[in-house]
């Protein structure tokens, strides 16, 4: 089956932290998905197509746009030619793709771990988890600096709303350290999802670890940029 | 050399490519050396929505040669392979099966990626 291209245009650009930007882009009808999928944009750059995945960061039931959120990356070329873009111009993109998801809110303890643009994944999944939540819910997100924290102020928001969510934001505490004690070291709890997205071997780092303290390899759910 | 035997379930003619690993890789995308890396570098289109960097399914390839002669797939492409629809016991991931020694291979590509059933 040939996968079909859809061109939408870009509808506003917001630069939520240094070097980091939403993009809002048109919705094409009868385009689903579910939340922790990403686009695929086809992009034009020096006589050649690149393929370049962006999660999708705003929720499948918000009607009219999608956003995707992207940093721009020291000599790379997708985020370099999209940030040359502006509000107004098309895009090419496929899609949605990825199994980095979740249908429903799980049933046991859910824990989300969000490292830089990683968090932008996390996002939706979490809306998702706290639309219907069925146990307490954890984020840990952790950034370079406060101002890469993102979406902070939302976060905060929810976890005043939510009282069955705990959020966590970090920039200095090392994260492999706090996970591995809070969640591997403080009880024999076994029975907890977890849902990882990140940049780099971190991901892996917390995967291998969780699942050779005993967590079930299936509750042990990553995406690793 | 080697020689790479690339099948279609989508009734596409089969395609027969002879290559120098040498000369890896052939384009941007995937692992070099890799079947996606091969098969775009020769004009041969292979899904790869998410670039070539492991994070889908949509370069599942089925190997039916050569499968001892690849790269050992690492957890990150077995976890997604598990999510692969027809995964067969020597199924790949086209962006991370590296073709490591020279001789003959043959690929199915699958009719059907995830997203696209």
């Amino acid at each position: 089956m040939a996968t079909r291209v859809h061109q939408v245009r870009i509808l506003q650009v917001d630069e939520i932290a240094p070097a980091t930007r939403v993009f809002r882009l048109e919705r094409p009808p009868d385009f689903s998905f579910t939340p922790g999928q990403f686009v695929s944009c086809l992009l034009d750059v020096d006589g050649e197509t690149l393929t370049k995945p962006y999660t999708i960061t705003s929720d499948p039931e918000t009607s009219g746009h999608l956003d995707i959120c992207l940093n721009r990356v020291d000599g790379g070329r997708g985020s370099t030619r999209l940030f040359d873009m502006g509000a107004g111009a098309s895009l090419n993109v496929t899609g949605p793709w990825g199994t980095f998801t979740m249908v429903t809110a799980p049933a046991r303890e859910c824990v989300f771990i969000g490292i830089d643009t990683g968090i932008a994944a996390i996002r939706p999944l979490l809306h998702r988890a706290l639309a219907a939540p069925a146990a307490p819910v954890v984020l840990w997100q952790r950034a370079e600096s406060p101002p890469h924290l993102l979406f902070r102020t939302e976060l905060e928001a929810l976890a005043l709303r939510h009282p069955t969510f705990d959020y966590h934001a970090m920039t200095d505490t090392p994260l492999l350290e706090t996970i591995d004690q809070r969640y591997v070291h403080a009880d024999e709890r076994r029975d907890r999802e977890f849902f990882i997205c990140g940049v780099g071997e971190i991901v892996a780092k917390l995967r291998d670890r969780l699942r050779a303290a005993g967590y079930e390899r299936r509750a042990v759910h990553y995406e690793r940029w | 050399m080697v020689k790479l035997r690339v099948l279609f379930e989508n009734g596409s003619p089969e395609r027969v490519i002879e290559f120098d690993r040498a000369k890896v890789p052939l384009q941007h995308d995937g692992k070099p050396g890799s079947f996606l890396d091969v098969l775009l570098g020769n004009g041969i289109h292979l899904e790869h929505a998410c670039g070539g960097s492991c994070a889908c399914t949509t370069c599942h390839v089925i190997v039916k040669q050569g499968f001892e002669q690849l790269s050992e797939a690492e957890e990150n492409e077995l976890d997604l392979l598990d999510k692969a629809p027809g995964l067969t016991m020597t199924s790949r991931l086209g962006c991370q099966a590296v073709i490591e020694k020279d001789g003959e291979y043959t690929v199915v590509v699958p009719k059907f990626t995830i997203n696209q059933g």
